[in-house]
């Protein structure tokens, strides 16, 4: 490591050399071009200050600039010569698209017309369901509506607009030195409402005016504008519920203290100063921690294997994705147990609170190794009836940095936070922080019921800025904190593509802060996002230091699974700290390997040991681990020993193969409760429908394995993965497991 | 005659005040051009575009920041123009990056002041050629950092960035060299 440090020195010293000497010939020609190009430039522009800064600035005037100029003369090109017919026609014509424009703008502002859609799609979700709270004060919502609604359709339009003029401006030409961001004070405008409103303003005025005076007009103009800003502030004022607040360079903390200040009229937009060279981040940045897939063990070395258990699913989904796209994802990315439990088995139901789940033991020979059989261990959560269910108080981080400008990010993040509010209660709380280049509240705690004023907040999110992440989940934390509920869930959910690149980037220090206030009662889940920058071990990290589920949600699909279908087993945990420990007996069993489960690998004393962090199981979830044994007698991959004897064994020692202990705590509990499961040579079959489950694991199993890259799996192939899967789909109510099967076609291909 | 006096008038349309402006700016120009290309032809080409650039958008210069940081932002604007334009037009790949720079060494690497300037410029080469393959902004990041010399906030200003993006790209810089030039490119040119 030392010497790569050398080596990257060494790189970067080579930036220092100095550069040769620039040769005199070039110097000389490139400042006589240069100085033709000033005298070209010095008798183009009029140099009134007025036309550069319409040129510079507003792309529409450009493009009306032009058309006329080109319509007048081609030779000279000054704007003092006489207009030509031609260009008067394309002036006349600029001049009714304008009209139209300005028309269109009208209309939109008007919240009655009937030229929008009188709900934004985002809204749509809400106008479905109708929650009975809802109801009881119809009014009262349709105003609050109203109001979102007038502000959200004008301003977002003319923003993109802007957006577009800028980048343009900055690639090609020199960067404006008026690029400096403004500290919007309360009520003032945003810089780009600012901007927006001088751009219609300017576009009405080039229709009026002719071409001279300008300057003048430019000065009319802002006084007119002043007025016109005034008044928008005064609605701003009067729409007491929106209010902007801008987190900017300037002024990291401007968001910060709506935290401790009593609660206020809800902040609806953080906009981040946009960042225009904060680009796309290249593929090879989705990190994954690399792992080694368990091998397999000599019972009579090591007859006990130790792990915690698993309900994390985003690897499957990130599997997904990559197939889906035609590439075979990084071995790495594949983490077996995860894969296995994506799915919804019907396994035996637990019967109440104090047992919080059933374990099912099953034994069924190994599809990929003749004489192999597998050990499928079964776990079933308890499923919390609705009147059990707790209050939740829920804090949404999400992640507004740059990189979550795209498609599959900030907009989907906000539509799946819309279903996840679908499936709360009234009672429940909601609060949203956001992070960028600084963490800001977005919506103090709101109860779940106030549905519109939460949506609106979501719907005012726009990306930009770089990514200070352990800033937002300190904020998160403080929020959840005050809002701490003791009878509850409070738990933070955090939404990110990755990267925690500013503040306290160092992981280990994060998973301080997160054990410590899981300790307190808060736990933490993870849901990611996006591609290309995806940082799968950190999120790992937070989730199982959170108690909590790392889930990936590439499509709405899987949000409505995570969030929706399976929410009560996301948000509500009914037993924590899950160990499960195998002891496989010397006399029946002489190999054993784990299938997944490589990351949460423990050590065989921290079974007992109650300090030991492990996983959690939430309310009607369910867990999957699979052992593949070689029997005795069977031919296994390990060389037999040659120096250990092998004592007589008596009946009860070989009627088993191995025993299967598991330790939980309850979610308020700091003792454990042991679990122990024989599993027995002759073992009584589960009834078919159980079986047709395991079987389906075990195909999840064996294509995962494929997708490590098979080192066990003999000829068993992918279309022996599909024959599996086909002949145990069940019922298979979501289509989740149509779904895997043609993922396995498509690797078959990918591959 | 300070410099904001010269650009004051050039401004106003003095042609001479432009020359003089040019006459002592281009130096830094150039050099900064060929930190970022790694070779002297095209550095040229690159400082000759930005002398045509400042001749059209010197108006445009309002003190509002340091000028230097204004030609900064300049360069590279052109800089990376210009890369795009070649990309287009000859689709250049890593051999000929490699040999461009070869040729370079023997024609002119008497000027470097390293004490052991063949492998200097390899390894700038290297960097620069790995630079290239980050993201967006990483490697003007690095060049006015490590080569200009410029603290986080300067480049922060030039780059209209905050310092903790500049800081963190260096940081990130360092990181991904690490993955990515040591593995392949290093060995190679040791080898």
């Amino acid at each position: 490591m030392k010497d790569d440090d050398q080596k990257v020195d060494d790189l970067i010293d080579s930036l220092k050399q100095s550069a040769p000497a620039a040769d005199v010939s070039a110097k000389k020609r490139a400042i006589a071009l240069a100085m033709a190009e000033f005298d070209r430039a010095k008798n183009q522009a009029s140099t009134s200050t007025a036309e550069i800064i319409e040129k510079k600035s507003f792309s529409f005037q450009g493009f009306l600039t032009w058309c006329r100029l080109r319509g007048s003369n081609p030779q000279s090109p000054h704007r003092s010569d006489t207009m030509k017919m031609p260009s008067k026609k394309m002036f006349i014509g600029g001049l009714a698209t304008a009209s139209v424009a300005v028309v269109g703008l009208i209309m939109l502002q008007n919240p009655n017309s009937p030229f929008i859609d009188p709900q934004p799609t985002s809204l749509v979700i809400e106008e479905d369901y109708v929650a009975p709270e809802t109801q009881a004060s119809p009014t009262v919502v349709t105003e609050v509506k109203g109001d979102v609604q007038s502000d959200e359709m004008v301003v977002p339009g003319i923003r993109e607009q802007i957006a577009k003029a800028d980048v343009k401006r900055s690639s090609s030409q020199v960067v404006d030195d008026s690029e400096e961001v403004v500290v919007a004070e309360k009520p003032a405008m945003t810089r780009e409402e600012f901007d927006g409103r001088m751009a219609e303003l300017l576009k009405e005025q080039k229709s009026k005016s002719s071409e001279k005076k300008l300057a003048d007009q430019w000065i009319r103009h802002e006084a007119k504008q002043k007025s016109q800003v005034d008044e928008i502030e005064k609605e701003l004022a009067i729409n007491n519920s929106v209010e902007e607040v801008v987190v900017t360079s300037a002024d990291k903390t401007a968001a910060k203290p709506a935290l401790a200040s009593a609660p206020q009229p809800m902040v609806a937009g953080v906009v981040a100063p946009s960042d225009i060279s904060q680009s796309k981040p290249e593929e090879f940045r989705d990190r994954f921690e690399e792992f080694k897939d368990n091998s397999v063990k000599a019972v009579a070395e090591e007859p006990v294997s130790t792990f915690s258990i698993d309900v994390d699913t985003a690897s499957y989904s990130f599997v997904r994705r990559m197939l889906n796209s035609g590439q075979l994802p990084a071995k790495d990315a594949v983490r077996s147990e995860e894969l296995i439990n994506y799915f919804d088995y019907h396994y035996p139901l637990s019967s109440g609170r104090k047992t919080p789940f059933t374990t099912t033991v099953n034994l069924l020979n190994s599809p990929w190794k003749k004489g192999n059989k597998l050990i499928h261990v079964a776990i079933q959560g308890y499923q919390l009836p609705a009147k059990e269910i707790p209050q939740s108080n829920l804090v949404f981080l999400l992640d507004v940095s740059g990189s979550m400008d795209e498609p599959d990010k900030l907009p989907l993040v906000k539509q799946s936070m819309g279903l996840l509010l679908d499936t709360l209660r009234p009672d429940d709380t909601i609060s949203i922080v956001v992070y960028a280049g600084a963490a800001g509240t977005v919506l103090e705690p709101t109860k779940a019921k106030d549905k519109s004023k939460i949506l609106a907040a979501l719907n005012n999110l726009q990306a930009g800025g770089s990514t200070a992440g352990a800033e937002g989940i300190e904020l998160a934390y403080q929020l959840a904190e005050a809002n701490f509920n003791p009878k509850g869930v409070n738990r933070i959910l955090l939404a990110t593509d990755g990267d925690f690149n500013v503040g306290q980037t160092d992981d280990s220090a994060l998973q301080d802060l997160v054990e410590r206030k899981r300790d307190k009662g808060i736990f933490l889940s993870v849901l990611g996002f996006g591609q290309g920058n995806y940082q799968d071990q950190m999120m790992q990290t937070l989730a199982q230091n959170g108690n909590g589920t790392a889930a990936y949600i590439d499509t709405l699909s899987e949000a409505q699974k995570v969030l929706v279908t399976e929410a009560t087993s996301n948000l509500f945990p009914i037993a924590k700290d899950v160990k499960i420990q195998v002891e496989f007996n010397p006399n029946t069993v002489s190999e054993y390997r784990l299938i997944g489960y490589e990351t949460r690998a423990l050590n065989r004393e921290d079974f007992s040991n109650d300090k030991i962090d492990a996983g959690e199981i939430g309310a009607g979830q369910r867990v999957t681990a699979i052992y593949e044994i070689t029997p005795k007698g069977e031919k296994g991959l390990l060389e037999p020993s040659r120096y250990q004897a092998s004592s007589a064994a008596s009946d009860k020692q070989i009627s088993e193969y191995a025993f299967v202990r598991l330790r939980y705590k309850l979610p308020k509990e700091d003792k454990s409760t042991l679990v122990e499961t024989p599993v027995l040579v002759k073992a009584k079959e589960s009834n078919a429908a159980v079986q047709s489950e395991v079987k389906f694991g075990v195909a999840v199993a064996g294509f995962a394995q494929l997708l490590r890259g098979g080192q066990f799996m003999e000829d068993f192939s992918y279309d022996d993965v599909i024959k599996l899967a086909q002949e145990n789909k069940g019922a298979d109510e979501y289509g989740y497991r149509n779904e895997f099967i043609q993922l396995v076609r498509k690797a078959k291909i990918a591959k | 005659m300070d410099e904001s006096e010269l650009i004051r008038r050039a401004q106003a349309g003095n042609a001479d005040a432009f020359e003089s402006l040019l006459e002592t700016r281009y130096d830094t120009l150039y050099k900064f051009a060929f930190k970022w290309c790694g070779n002297k032809s095209d550095a040229e080409d690159v400082a000759q575009l930005a002398c045509i650039k400042l001749a059209g958008s010197i108006s445009q210069f309002r003190f509002e920041s340091q000028f230097s940081s204004w030609l900064y932002r300049l360069v590279i604007n052109c800089a990376k123009d210009w890369q795009k334009s070649q990309a287009r037009h000859q689709g250049k790949n890593i051999d000929d990056i490699h040999q461009t720079g070869n040729e370079e060494e023997k024609e002119g690497h008497e000027n470097l002041a390293n004490t052991n300037p063949a492998e200097n410029r390899i390894y700038l080469q290297q960097i620069l050629q790995l630079l290239n393959t980050m993201a967006d902004g990483f490697k003007e990041t690095a060049l006015l950092v490590h080569a200009e010399g410029l603290n986080h906030a300067e480049a922060a200003e030039v780059l209209g960035v905050k310092e903790s993006t500049i800081s963190w790209r260096l940081h990130e810089m360092r990181k991904q060299l690490q993955v990515l030039g040591l593995s392949s490119t290093l060995n190679e040119v040791r080898s």
